[in-house]
């Protein structure tokens, strides 16, 4: 979210500094400046400009004006209507289109399993704070497949979800009827879900072990001296000791879920079986690429942008809020 | 806050700007200079390549000393693509490289009609179809494509079968499956991952299920899908389906390579396979040595049907119109479809060439019957379809083999789709 992180990055401009330069140019105004006269000033009072300009220059030339473009471009009509105004048509065939409000339904099915992906990685991280035995190898594990590409992963995983693979044979040698993981359109989109909270929750992981490094052992050894057992502590000491870790790993792992998932919907699913795991970034390029429908892609590039508007939005509201609270 | 006002006024006033005119350049403009083409493709980096582009390189060099010719090879997965983006601009090669059908039609108004340039060529290669849209060409064929039913002899003898004549009816094609399943194999290798084992089946068997003259409609674009023949096609798929013909998991079976994969180890004795590039008889010959590869021709279904083989033109050169001389580059294209260069690419890369009078008696019986069927052979069913109409065909063909729809709903589905492209 660009527009989440320039707020932030503007703000510790240190006020004291506008203030002198406002004093500096009331002074001179007023025909006291003893350094130079008019030239000075001017010279002044455009510099900030003229520092800023080369970032707002790259912001509005490579970020705005694309996307105002695309905007644009998704307001016009596609093959035989290439170039003509076509009003929200494009817009109208979405909705109307099943497979994109799949695609939107399985966002609103990532926002549901957040909560899951957000816990896994809490919970491993707390058995390796609490000193689980091998917690030093357990840590590296975890980390491990945050290395890999979401390509690598997706082979691995199709290979052992194959019908026939060995997670099947498995299940098999265990007497449960073998599962068609890829191909069955009720089980495939957790599937890949779960895969790619395997394949990222490492960071989650890391990130939460740094806020354990902030956490106040004392408070955890007055628990303990209290009788508290280990879920009173995980609920009463370590939540709220975390809340800003689990605030920010929510919103990372929320972004991530939403934009980085294409390289294993396309490896493992290709948005199938029967369009079950479409997501807006898959459905965008099939029209673009395949169907040849850039028009139609960018209004669903404009929906996505809208939808990540909104999810960042109320993400920054809920940093802040996290952050006041203490 | 303010600030995020001001982000919010920004996006109103985009948006209230939005629709006054088109973001993409419909003017021309060249992409290689006078004495340069650029060349488009996802083949020419491939080893298996080399001797074609050279053959053909050499070839155009011959009648225009003074232009270069320089190969762009693009990653397949993202041609399209990338494509899409060079005709939005109006920029880019002179010579692409399309896929017939579809592709190439739905991005005709970015290229040159070739008729007047290719008219020697016009009875020499075969696929021309595929390439043509309103009666124009707009490509010269490289290789033809086409879906043969291919059969494994070994499985064939192993089930106590004639591997020598294969089924010619439907009935006796189940008989057949039921021996060879009693005989530990599968009937088909299907992977309907991607959606394109429907296309491959609707193709492979249609002619044995429609009559003549719903085939010739079917291509000529009045197609009725009311027709009870048109749905038998999808009541076979889902037959086929329900009866356990195919392997387990078809519809998490990634085509390529993996339902190739399970016919060359013998895990299944027919599959629907392809021509040129891949899943083809030269790929099966490496597995299954050329004599135990079989060719059959599709059982008939529907009582008085001739089945032919279902081809069209695979792969073709097509001309750029915002090249400088489209004259130079149709006769790069004409050298890129030259009996010498087509040669290689048979020899090397495996493909069924455009070029009929290239001898194939060295590849094996598979190879030959494929040849030998060319000239009875019609244009494959799927190919005359949307890309929009074949992309859904995917998904319900995979909803019918899951049961979570009837045929009824399919085809009716199938031809809105059809009818609104």
């Amino acid at each position: 979210m660009p527009i989440g992180n320039a707020e932030p990055s503007v703000r510790p401009v240190p006020p004291g500094r506008a203030d002198g330069a406002a004093a500096g140019s009331a002074g001179s105004r007023r025909g006291g400046g003893s350094r130079s006269v008019r030239g000075g000033s001017r010279a002044e009072r455009f510099a900030p400009y003229v520092l800023v300009a080369p970032a707002i220059l790259i912001i509005v030339v490579l970020r705005l004006y694309p996307l105002l473009l695309g905007v644009n471009f998704s307001f016009t009509g596609d093959g035989e209507r290439n170039g003509q105004t076509v009003g929200f048509d494009n817009y109208l065939e979405l909705i109307e289109d099943p497979l994109f409000r799949t695609a939107l339904g399985n966002v609103g099915l990532l926002v549901l399993l957040l909560p899951v992906a957000v816990a896994i990685p809490g919970l491993l991280a707390t058995f390796i704070y609490l000193r689980v035995p091998g917690h030093r190898f357990y840590r590296s594990v975890y980390f491990f497949p945050a290395v890999l590409s979401p390509v690598i992963v997706g082979a691995i995983f199709n290979l052992l979800l194959a019908f026939d693979g060995p997670v099947n044979v498995l299940f098999e040698a265990a007497g449960i009827s073998p599962v068609d993981w890829l191909g069955n359109p009720d089980v495939a989109m957790f599937v890949v879900v779960g895969v790619h909270i395997w394949a990222t929750f490492g960071m989650a992981l890391v990130v939460f072990l740094a806020g354990f490094a902030t956490l106040d052992a004392a408070l955890l050894d007055a628990a303990r001296v209290d009788g508290a057992s280990l879920a009173q502590v995980i609920r009463h000491v370590i939540i709220p000791g975390l809340s800003r870790t689990i605030a920010f790993v929510a919103v990372t792992t929320m972004v991530g879920m939403l934009t980085s998932m294409f390289g294993l919907l396309y490896v493992m699913t290709s948005g199938g079986p029967e369009g079950s795991t479409y997501l807006p970034e898959y459905y965008i390029w099939i029209q673009q690429g395949q169907m040849n429908r850039p028009a139609l892609a960018s209004a669903a590039s404009t929906v996505l942008f809208v939808i990540m508007l909104v999810v960042g939005l109320l993400q920054v509201k809920l940093l802040r809020r996290a952050g006041g609270e203490d | 806050m303010k600030q995020r006002a001001l982000w919010s006024a920004v996006l109103v006033v985009g948006l209230a700007t939005a629709g006054c005119g088109s973001a993409s350049d419909t003017g021309p403009s060249s992409g290689g200079g006078n004495d340069k083409l650029v060349v488009w493709d996802w083949k020419s980096g491939e080893p298996s390549a080399k001797a074609y582009v050279e053959k053909a390189k050499a070839d155009f060099s011959a009648k225009h000393p003074d232009v270069t010719v320089e190969f762009v090879a693009q990653p397949f997965d993202q041609y399209y693509t990338l494509l899409g983006g060079a005709i939005q601009s109006g920029k880019g090669p002179d010579v692409m490289l399309f896929n017939g059908g579809g592709q190439i039609r739905d991005r005709v108004d970015a290229l040159v009609p070739l008729d007047e340039y290719v008219a020697e060529d016009k009875q020499r290669l075969a696929g021309w179809d595929a390439f043509s849209k309103d009666g124009k060409v707009y490509a010269g064929p490289v290789t033809l494509q086409g879906h043969p039913i291919y059969y494994n002899k070994a499985l064939y003898e192993k089930a106590g079968l004639d591997p020598a004549s294969p089924a010619t009816t439907w009935d006796k094609f189940l008989a057949d499956c039921a021996a060879i399943g009693k005989a530990g194999a599968k009937c088909f290798a299907l992977g309907n991952k991607e959606g394109a084992g429907i296309q491959f089946w609707m193709s492979a068997l249609g002619s044995g299920i429609l009559t003549a003259q719903e085939y010739d409609d079917w291509i000529a674009g009045k197609r009725d899908w009311n027709s009870p023949n048109v749905k038998r096609i999808f009541e076979l798929w889902k037959e086929a389906g329900d009866a356990g013909l195919n392997n387990d998991g078809a519809n998490s079976t990634a085509m390529f390579n993996d339902s190739f994969a399970l016919f060359q180890s013998a895990k299944a004795a027919h599959v629907i396979g392809l021509m040129s590039d891949v899943g083809h008889w030269k790929d099966f010959n490496e597995f299954l040595t050329p004599e135990k590869l079989g060719v059959m021709s599709a059982p008939v279904v529907t009582a008085g049907t001739t089945p032919s083989l279902a081809y069209d033109g695979g792969i073709g050169y097509g001309v750029a119109k915002w090249t400088k001389d489209p004259k130079v580059a149709a006769d790069l294209v004409r050298s890129l479809t030259s009996t010498e260069a087509l040669q290689a690419f048979y020899a090397d890369a495996g493909a069924i060439a455009a070029d009929t009078t290239i001898d194939v008696s060295q590849a094996g019986p598979a190879a030959a019957t494929i040849v030998a069927a060319l000239n009875s052979g019609k244009p494959a069913l799927h190919v005359a379809l949307s890309s929009k109409t074949l992309d859904l065909m995917g998904r319900v063909s995979q909803q019918l083999l899951s049961g979570s729809i009837s045929v009824d709903e399919a085809v009716k589905q199938l031809a809105a789709s059809d009818q609104a492209g």
